[in-house]
């Protein structure tokens, strides 16, 4: 970044600039900023207080009711969260890294056929699958088991996408052939050389499926029946529907969508720098 | 593209189609539905999966539980998307053995061969006496077997906020023409009053108006459906309720239930409700510094016919694929039938029992504190015995609803009318019979 | 469905074989269908085995034996499924409504992303991190949780935002029947700028220095370089990040969804997605099926149409 003095001429700009983007900033932060107001306040003030200013403060209540609710259900579902997310995309990373490895390094017919059908793949709409999927898991007698969920989750054409781009931009061709010289096998010149120089890339196709993951609460919703085996997700959404006839759910969802998102979002902020190495070599080829 | 990756995308796309209809071929063909299924007794401990909508049913279970050991209940509440969830549990030969139904969707379900006819157990077809007439003529398709057994019902009343319409001299309406007029007054009072609000999405609850009308939708002779939503009474209904909105006498903004909707009670906004029994809980639940302010009368009347309607309630009903029909019987029966448990549904779900043994419940006689000490129980059981009896759903109610609800919606929105809206779910109760080839016409 | 896993992986392979034959050099058929089959087996099971059977689903229609109760069978019906949707006018316009939203929505959120992205890269701003951050952090947010939060903003009965706006003479109606979408859109908006946004401005990162300092020696203002250097660079990155966005709005489903159940003006059938979410339960899936093949079909038409386009005019 350029550090040179700022002219003149650039002094009302750095106003504006600064007022452009701390109007943009708020908007940004006004919902969340909501959230956590809502969350300190007790289930008669959600209404018939103003949504931005603090009540009664009530917080910790609201979160021995949350994680007692339904026998601690919600510890479960965060629970079930790690395992679909986090272990899920650790998984879907590998696969896709070995995948991506694979087709920007080895040479072989059929790779770009392959390659571009993995980039339809990127293309499919994942909320149809779900249906058909759940009639074919209902067939092998998968559906509502953490499977039924898990491995679906775990294929990411978007993250070969990304792995192969990665692969032939951070690994060099001659660092693959010296170590086949010096005679490593093909595995283990992906796990010695590749794999470390590939590891910002590889921390980006992580946080890419776990976000996907994260989201997605249509899959689960179709899979599941059994509320132990529920993410986060799903259990808030299906929280939030029961509230018109449970109302002291609503602090829960709110309180627990609170609690949700704060690991996530600081995770997130730890690990920008993977965010931007990983995708300015994704964006530029 | 060189030939070889052709011939692999081909042998891809052909795998793939091999599989897939191995897939479908597999989906067992449904046999033997016209007869009873058989029912005996399992062997040693089981354990029932039970599907349901009801707040604190879990607790209702945990007390069936601790009696029966060896006939353990699992429950789970599938408030979001209730039918989407039964159907693709359906669908995937995964449904549980029993699972909340509500009346309205018994035909909706019963086309998808969703149910197991108990009348092979004498301890279901026993029950008959045991309910509400018209609530068993729905559940057993008027005496043809034993499908489910009714759980709740949900007789309409008109729940007022009496110290509004005192502040304002309004009578209390007792026909709709009254209710128009008091809209007018109240409206004219304050205008950010509002009597009541109209929620075009909530078609469960203008069916309950419709049904009030005698407008009935469905029939069903020379083996086919006869589709009359459009009809004369069904009009009535309709051009009243487009009248009050086009004259912003009231507002459809808010959707049942929403917090928004509570919001609107809790600053005075609205000053009655069109509800039916199980709401009395909602309003004590969510409105809890409204306390006293509320009382429950009798639904408005079309003149001289004095009918009410029912909006709502539910079945629990015998899903097909159970393994253990005999042990339904008796949850069901025990859950429907028995006095402790049908008290405690009513006093966490806030559930109007189905059950005449339910209707003597102590609770029911009783004052309800929340509204003034009043038994307002005693108005719910008048509105039940006025309830049409010959009212009876189609066979693809759900997707009828749907484009009734969208409809409505437009007209709310000032694109068309609400008696457009019947149009339209008319076309759309024919077009959803024809898609799943059920034999129907128009007219009676 | 393990059968269709092996014959995948001999696909692969075979492939992979007949080239080692030919060629020579690089690794062994085996080991690259090693690396290969990892991901491809799980893929041909749960992404192309489902799209094949969808396919094959919207080609069935629903027959039915034995009068009003009597048991339904699936039969080919040849197009028949696609024939009604075609003629649905609630797909059109719910196609319509999506069109309406992707071609405003997309460009402006793109718009803003890059304004945000060039004015991070510029030495006029401070506080970047924080910016960067604050931009970035919605999309750690699932987009039902995120719609739960909007619709508490729009809601005339419980929001904040409407009681300013409100206090300074205006009557803002979020969930109103013109103003729904666009507040849908905001949601979309609100969650994926940021990300949007990270992608270009990693893009801009990467471009060297020195490619600036020729244009500032000649006295290029920040803007004539922004504009005439570094926007064509990462206009590679400015046609994914599209590409990903028309893909997210032909499947937009959960944040209207949430926002249906506070608005009635928003109909079952408001996406094509909730259109055909809509039919499925109304026990039709073989025309929701039907739906589904199409929108892939939109998908795929616009986001190749669209790439092509940009890399023959960037010639890239």
């Amino acid at each position: 970044m350029s550090n040179q003095p700022v002219t003149s001429e650039s002094r009302v700009s750095r106003t504006a600039v600064m007022a452009l983007m701390s109007l943009l900033a708020i908007y940004f932060l006004l919902p969340v900023y909501f959230l956590i107001v809502a969350a300190t306040k007790p289930q008669g003030d959600l209404a018939s207080t103003n949504g931005l200013a603090f009540s009664h403060f009530n917080l910790f209540e609201n979160l021995r009711v949350l994680f007692t609710r339904s026998d601690g259900i919600f510890g479960r579902w965060a629970v079930n969260t790690v395992i679909y997310a986090v272990l899920g995309a650790a998984v879907g990373t590998l696969i896709s890294a070995l995948c991506g490895y694979a087709l920007a390094k080895f040479r072989f017919r059929g790779r770009e056929f392959l390659f571009s059908v993995i980039l339809g793949g990127v293309l499919v709409p994942t909320t149809a699958l779900a249906l058909p999927l759940f009639l074919l898991f209902s067939a092998t007698g998968l559906v509502n088991t953490y499977l039924a969920v898990f491995l679906p989750s775990i294929v990411s054409p978007f993250g070969v996408y990304l792995a192969r781009i990665f692969a032939n931009a951070a690994v060099p061709q001659e660092l693959i052939e010296s170590a086949r010289l010096d005679g490593a096998g093909e595995f283990r010149t992906f796990f010695s050389v590749a794999f470390k120089l590939m590891t910002p890339a590889l921390v980006t196709i992580f946080l890419f499926q776990f976000v996907a993951i994260w989201n997605n609460f249509f899959l689960p919703m179709v899979m599941l029946q059994k509320e132990s085996l529920f993410p986060i997700t799903l259990g808030l959404y299906q929280w939030n529907g029961q509230t018109a006839r449970a109302p002291l759910l609503q602090q829960s969802v709110i309180t627990g969508s609170l609690v949700s998102i704060v690991p996530v979002i600081i995770v997130f902020i730890l690990l920008q720098r993977f965010w931007r190495s990983g995708l300015a070599a994704g964006s530029l080829k | 593209m060189s030939s070889t990756v052709t011939r692999t995308r081909l042998a891809i796309v052909a795998a793939a189609a091999g599989i897939a209809i191995l897939a479908g071929c597999s989906s067992p063909a449904p046999a033997g539905k016209a007869s009873a299924a058989s029912c005996e007794p399992a062997k040693g401990k089981v354990t029932l999966q039970y599907w349901n909508t009801v707040p604190g049913m879990d607790k209702v279970v945990d007390l069936w539980n601790k009696k029966n050991p060896n006939i353990q209940v699992e429950t789970k509440n599938i408030s979001n998307d209730q039918y989407g969830i039964i159907g693709n549990a359906l669908k995937a030969g995964k449904a549980p053995d029993l699972a909340q139904v509500g009346y309205d969707q018994l035909p909706n379900l019963r086309t998808q061969d969703a149910f197991v006819d108990a009348s092979g157990c004498s301890a279901a077809t026993a029950t008959k006496s045991k309910f509400v007439p018209w609530t068993w003529s729905q559940t057993s398709f008027g005496d043809t077997g034993v499908f489910a057994l009714p759980q709740d019902t949900g007789p309409m009343a008109l729940y007022v906020r009496s110290d509004i319409f005192k502040k304002y001299g309004v009578a209390i309406p007792k026909t709709w023409d009254e209710y128009a007029a008091a809209a007018k007054k109240l409206h004219k009072a304050d205008s950010d009053l509002t009597i009541t609000y109209f929620d075009p999405n909530n078609a469960e609850w203008f069916n309950g108006l419709l049904w009030q009308n005698n407008a009935e939708m469905y029939s069903y002779s020379d083996d086919k459906w006869h589709v009359t939503v459009e009809s004369d009474q069904s009009k009535q209904v309709t051009e009243y309720w487009q009248k009050l909105i086009s004259d912003k006498l009231v507002r459809t903004d808010l959707a049942h239930g929403s917090t928004q909707m509570y919001a609107a009670y809790q600053k005075n906004q609205i000053a009655s409700y069109v509800g039916a029994a199980w709401g009395y809980s909602m309003f004590r639940d969510n409105l809890p510094r409204q306390a006293g302010k509320w009382t429950i009368v009798p639904m408005p009347t079309w003149g001289a016919n004095g009918a009410s309607g029912n909006w709502g309630g539910s079945t629990v009903a015998f899903m097909r694929g159970s393994k253990h029909l005999y042990e339904s019987v008796k949850f069901n029966t025990w859950l429907n039938t028995d006095p402790e448990a049908l008290a405690l549904e009513n006093e966490l779900g806030g559930l109007y029992p189905a059950a005449n043994a339910g209707l003597q419940l102590p609770a029911l006689s009783k004052g309800v504190p929340y509204y003034n000490n009043e038994k307002i129980f005693d108005v719910f059981a008048a509105s039940s015995k006025k309830v049409d009896t010959r009212f009876a759903w189609g066979p693809t109610q759900k997707t009828v609803n749907l484009a009734l609800q969208d409809a409505m919606a437009k007209a709310a929105a000032g694109d068309g009318t609400l008696t457009d809206a019947l149009a339209a779910a008319q076309t759309a109760a024919l077009k959803s019979m024809k898609d799943q080839a059920i034999p129907a016409a128009a007219g009676k | 469905m393990t059968d269709i896993a092996t014959r995948a992986t001999r696909v692969v392979e075979s492939s992979v074989g007949r080239h080692r034959r030919s060629n020579g050099g690089g690794p062994r058929a085996g080991t690259v269908a090693a690396f290969l089959t990892p991901f491809f087996l799980p893929f041909v099971l749960f992404y192309l085995v489902p799209v094949g059977y969808a396919l094959w689903q919207s080609f069935r229609v629903v027959r039915r034996t034995g009068g009003q109760y009597g048991t339904s069978y699936t039969t080919f019906g040849g197009f028949e499924q696609y024939v009604e949707v075609l003629q649905n006018s609630e797909f059109w316009a719910s196609i319509g409504r999506i069109g309406l939203f992707g071609i405003v929505q997309v460009p402006v959120m793109l718009f803003v992303a890059l304004i945000m992205a060039l004015l991070l890269d510029t030495p006029l701003l401070r506080l970047k991190s924080f910016f960067r951050i604050t931009a970035f952090m919605p999309y750690a947010v699932p987009g039902v949780i995120a719609a739960i939060m909007w619709s508490y903003l729009y809601s005339p009965q419980l929001s904040p935002v409407v009681d300013l706006l409100k206090g300074i003479g205006l009557e803002p109606d979020f969930l109103g029947p013109g103003a729904v979408l666009w507040s849908a859109a905001n949601v979309s908006t609100w969650l994926w700028t940021g990300y949007n946004m990270l992608i270009m401005y990693s893009a801009l990162q990467s471009i060297p220095q020195e490619l600036y300092e020729a244009a500032r020696i000649d006295g290029a203002s920040n803007w004539t370089i922004a504009w005439w250097i570094k926007v064509p660079i990462i206009a590679p990155s400015i046609v994914l990040t599209t590409v990903f966005s028309i893909i997210g709005t032909l499947q937009l489903y959960a944040e209207p969804a949430v926002l249906r159940q506070i608005s009635s003006n928003i109909s079952s059938t408001f996406t094509p997605n909730m259109l055909a979410y809509a039919v499925a339960s109304g026990n039709n899936y073989q025309q929701a099926a039907a739906i589904s093949v199409i929108i892939a079909v939109i998908t795929f038409v616009l986001s190749f149409g669209f790439m092509r386009l940009t890399s023959k005019k960037a010639g890239l």
